[in-house]
């Protein structure tokens, strides 16, 4: 069970920093925002009570969170170490900031449901509520990876924090707008009350986006420092997948920002309407994903810290250099017989034929899915289009080859169980997961393009491709060779960051009128073209 | 919203974690100083971020990566941390840590070093 307690509780990072925003990013969209006490009668109970929920249900998450976090510790240590690690946990800055940080997080759910839903325009509660989170905070400071550094602690740790309520502030704000979207749409508030809100919206984003930067620069350089570092090593290369992602989130943000000045200037609800809200959409898919990447962030050794282990600029090209994609697979009895010497801890000896054999794997794939591109671009085409609009039948495909092909040393083609190499090997069982997930993406987009495109089920194809991608910005081989992991990881990264372009352009096509559409549709396959390029020319360093 | 729940619920499906947590060897004695042939023998290793030794567990590896537990001590500065090998024959083995770091991260590492008779 080490392999899936070491995955939830790398996963549990995320998830709790998305209710961390939720609620304290909610928080100050009351106070900074919003502002109820002010605006008496362009606010009705709908949109307080909405707002006061979503913020409330935040809290409570972030409660379960906290507390499942130590739970995991808890688990992840007894199954990793064989023993119990009670009672050396409880003297833990991890067990007491943890639960430190869940009281506080309890105190404030308790309070937004006594005090703040009932008296939703009450400026002292709003103040009060907002109070609450300065504890809270200051408990999570002894949480992040500031606070076992050997210097300079507490500036890391200040950092550290105020970089993350920024990010709150923005993802929180992002959260709200959507509930907002949710009320506008069914007409349950005032006409103006969409472009006011988004206006004041702005102002905020604005200042978050640059508390992020203030906070984020001296960090990354703090962590970092060398060019080699950033580009050379799994902490700066998932730093810069951060930097282009958080460029992606202010290109949509720039977008709506434009639609609220004109309708200031034109008065037209048009954009505000057709446009911005799906822009949003895109926006939280893209903030989620640098959130679970900050996440998987906190995992990675800092750049300064193994200059020894970092590669350089000339060894991160050449796992993008094109090539001759390998057509042929050694055969599984060689994989086999290598693998006793390449998992060895005391001589170790690489295996050639391992490293073949995924080479194979990743090649393939590509062709896959350049092969699928190819089809989806024929698919724009009138003259094609009723065939070729079938081209994700592709991912179903894929996902049986990788099925077969992915993990050659257990169940179906190797002598270690189905559930026993699922459950104990963390790398496994990511792709597991991933080859389920390229399965079902092919079967329902495939069902909803039978259906044309009907009901909900078009949207999953997007909401997939984003989870992959997100997979793939996390994907770890699990080894001691940190160099090789870190040329192999490069990769996947960028196939990450690919499939979020994939998921936005997909989730816009779907969503936005022309000419917009038929853009995010050509981004969305340029983009799977890409992943195809990348995964046909890849090759794994000899470990 | 309809888009966010099961967007939320998917992501607890998702992301991953990483081989190499945060706390990570820096410095080791052994290259500086060969660990001797049929002696016992003290190896100094420096971390980069405090660890909570009682919740974290050192191998000595040998050939046929047999394993076994080795004590480790706190060094006299933060980070630092004394590992007691016992008498070993020339060859090859590799220490292999399972630290827990301060800030939460359970991490594995490996040292793989040679005993050999000095010439």
């Amino acid at each position: 069970m080490e392999g899936i307690a070491n995955y939830l509780d790398s996963l549990i990072g995320g998830v709790d920093l998305t209710f961390y925003s939720i609620t304290i990013g909610g928080l100050l969209w009351g106070l900074l925002v919003l502002r109820p006490w002010h605006e008496e009668a362009l606010y009705n109970s709908a949109l307080l009570s909405k707002t006061v929920n979503l913020i409330h249900f935040g809290s409570k998450a972030l409660v379960i969170t906290q507390l499942s976090k130590i739970g995991l510790k808890i688990w992840l240590m007894a199954v990793t170490l064989g023993k119990s690690p009670f009672p050396a946990f409880f003297q833990t800055v991890q067990f007491q900031a943890g639960l430190a940080r869940a009281t506080c997080a309890f105190i404030l759910a308790v309070f937004i449901r006594q005090a703040l839903k009932s008296n939703p325009r009450s400026k002292q509660f709003w103040v009060l509520s907002t109070a609450i989170i300065v504890p809270l905070v200051i408990s999570a400071a002894w949480l992040v990876h500031g606070a076992s550094r050997l210097e300079d602690r507490g500036l890391l740790m200040t950092l550290t924090v105020t970089h993350q309520i920024a990010a709150a502030t923005w993802v929180g704000g992002i959260f709200q707008i959507l509930t907002l979207w949710g009320l506008k749409k069914r007409n349950a508030i005032a006409v103006e009350v969409w472009p006011l809100l988004l206006k004041r919206f702005s102002a905020v984003g604005i200042g978050s986006v640059v508390i992020l930067l203030v906070t984020g620069t001296p960090l990354a350089w703090y962590y970092i420092r060398t060019f080699q570092g950033f580009i050379g090593a799994g902490y700066g290369n998932l730093l810069l997948v951060k930097i282009i992602m958080l460029g992606l989130a202010l290109g949509f943000a720039w977008l709506n920002r434009q639609a609220v000045n004109a309708y200031f200037t034109s008065r037209s609800l048009y954009a505000l309407t057709a446009r911005v809200p799906y822009y949003i959409e895109a926006e939280t898919l893209i903030l989620l994903t640098i959130l679970f990447t900050a996440a998987s962030l906190a995992s990675q050794p800092p750049a300064v810290d193994i200059p020894h282990l970092t590669a350089s600029f000339e060894e991160v090209l050449n796992m993008f250099h094109p090539r001759v994609p390998r057509w042929e697979s050694p055969t599984h009895e060689a994989l086999i017989a290598g693998e006793a010497g390449r998992v060895a801890i005391v001589g170790q000896i690489p295996s050639e034929a391992a490293t073949a054999w995924s080479d194979y794997n990743h090649n393939i794939s590509g062709i896959f899915l350049a092969t699928m591109s190819f089809f989806a671009m024929l698919s724009f085409s009138n003259r094609f289009h009723r065939w070729a609009r079938f081209w994700p039948v592709g991912f179903m495909a894929l996902g049986v080859f990788l099925f077969f092909r992915s993990d050659a040393e257990s169940w179906p083609l190797g002598p270690i169980g189905f559930w026993e190499s699922t459950f104990n090997n963390g790398e496994i069982l990511q792709h597991r997961i991933a080859t389920l997930l390229v399965f079902v993406l092919g079967l329902i987009e495939v069902r909803a393009r039978l259906n044309n495109n009907s009901g909900f089920m078009p949207y999953m194809f997007p909401l997939l491709a984003a989870f992959g991608g997100m997979m793939l910005l996390a994907h770890s081989h699990v080894g001691f060779e940190a160099k090789t992991a870190f040329l192999i990881q490069v990769g996947h990264t960028m196939m990450g960051v690919f499939s979020l372009i994939l998921a936005c352009g997909r989730w816009l096509e779907l969503k936005l009128d022309s000419p917009g559409k038929n853009v995010a549709g050509f981004i969305s396959v340029f983009a799977l073209f890409q992943i195809g390029v990348i995964l046909m020319f890849y090759r794994e360093p000899l470990y | 919203m309809n888009f966010f729940k099961p967007a939320l619920l998917a992501l607890a499906l998702v992301a991953s974690n990483s081989a190499f947590g945060h706390a990570v060897v820096t410095h080791n004695s052994l290259k500086l100083k060969p660990v001797p042939v049929n002696l016992a023998s003290d190896v100094e290793l420096s971390f980069n971020s405090k660890v909570e030794l009682d919740l974290s567990e050192v191998f000595l590896v040998s050939a046929g990566d047999k394993m076994q537990t080795i004590t480790a001590t706190p060094g006299e500065k933060p980070g630092q941390v004394l590992l007691h090998l016992p008498a070993l024959e020339p060859g090859e083995y590799a220490i292999k840590l399972k630290i827990f770091a301060a800030d939460g991260h359970l991490s594995e590492d490996l040292l793989r070093f040679f005993v050999k008779q000095a010439k």
